[in-house]
């Protein structure tokens, strides 16, 4: 298991430059030479030397552990060089007015949950933590109506006002999601909130302020 | 290319260790399933005192395959073993944490659920 974790966090390093719009370093180029042995790509013998040094890590080497990604770091830095630069690379302040975007549409659905009695309403800004979304709303039902109600009108304000169509559950379901690409809705009873308990897992996220009282009066 | 009679390990802390494919659903006449199909299994081996016992039969959604998986970009993914995250008939996960990684084509294929508690996303 620990061999895998390394051995997929290669092509998911890779990935992961191309998303942030980063330059790719030698490593994506190492792993495309392990992928297709057939293709031969030339390279000078530094990214070969990082490579031994990946393969020859000692056995008691914590994996994936602050110490691998110093180490990632500082030999990216030492032996890494740019062979790929993305062509949709975007502009920071792109990126910003995206952020600012999705913020406002997170927030106003946090707001329509509100209006539907929805309880805890949390709005956790998860960029830093995963790349596959920007905000993850999650907030409590307390029964299966509710959640269908609360899931039918995000979804109509979504379509209504930002031209958004939601994937992921049609029917209310104990955990309800709402996909709508940068924002995540999760719609949950109270016994499957304390259950999956996503506040932990994604506890070093940003939670936003929100404009209005979240105080529900059923919560004990 | 998981196929019945494969055996899987698990990605999650459901209580399952091992699982036996022994139906594809939704695959026709297909013979194998790949990453992000949803499988009957049987639990082979399963961790003491925990919900799930052997024997069990249970739905499971492949989230690592060791046949590779292509991409449009030309990105191929493969990993070392076939593992599967054990889900109840409604679609939610029966573990709360996903180990491992998994493939964002899950995203794709509805299992956002699954994606949200995985620590690490390809």
């Amino acid at each position: 298991m620990r061999v895998l974790a390394t051995a997929a966090a290669i092509p998911c390093c890779a990935q992961f430059h191309g998303y942030s719009q980063e330059p790719i370093h030698s490593l994506g180029l190492w792993w495309r030479r392990r992928c297709s042995p057939g293709a031969r790509v030339p390279s000078s013998s530094r990214p070969t030397r990082f490579h031994v040094s990946l393969s020859q890590r000692p056995q008691d080497h914590n994996v994936g552990g602050r110490d691998t990604d110093e180490m990632f770091d500082d030999l990216l830095k030492k032996y890494g060089k740019v062979v790929y630069r993305g062509g949709d690379r975007k502009r920071p302040s792109a990126e910003a007015d995206d952020d600012a975007e999705s913020l406002s549409f997170a927030v106003t659905l946090a707001k329509v949950a509100n209006e539907v009695k929805a309880a805890d309403i949390r709005v956790l800004f998860v960029k830093p933590l995963v790349y596959w979304t920007r905000f993850f709303i999650i907030v409590t039902a307390f029964s299966r109506p509710q959640i269908d109600a609360i899931g039918s009108k995000i979804r109509d304000i979504a379509e209504q006002q930002f031209n958004k169509v939601a994937s992921g559950d049609t029917k209310p379901n104990s955990w309800t999601l709402l996909d709508f690409g940068d924002v995540v809705v999760h719609i949950f009873l109270p016994q499957q909130r304390a259950f999956y308990n996503l506040e932990e897992f994604y506890g070093n996220a940003t939670p936003i302020e929100l404009p209005f009282d979240n105080q529900s009066p059923f919560r004990s | 290319m998981i196929q019945p009679q494969t055996l899987l390990n698990v990605a999650d802390n459901s209580g399952a260790r091992e699982l036996m494919c022994i139906r594809i659903i939704g695959a026709g006449n297909h013979r194998y399933a790949h990453i992000g199909d949803v499988i009957v299994a049987v639990i082979k081996e399963a961790v003491p005192n925990m919900p799930l016992e052997r024997s069990e039969v249970i739905r499971a959604v492949i989230v690592r395959t060791c046949k590779e998986l292509k991409r449009d970009n030309g990105m191929i993914i493969r990993y070392d073993d076939n593992a599967a995250v054990v889900i109840d008939q409604e679609g939610n996960p029966k573990g709360t944490r996903v180990f491992g990684a998994i493939a964002q084509e899950l995203r794709q294929l509805n299992f956002t659920k699954i994606v949200s508690l995985a620590p690490e996303v390809l």
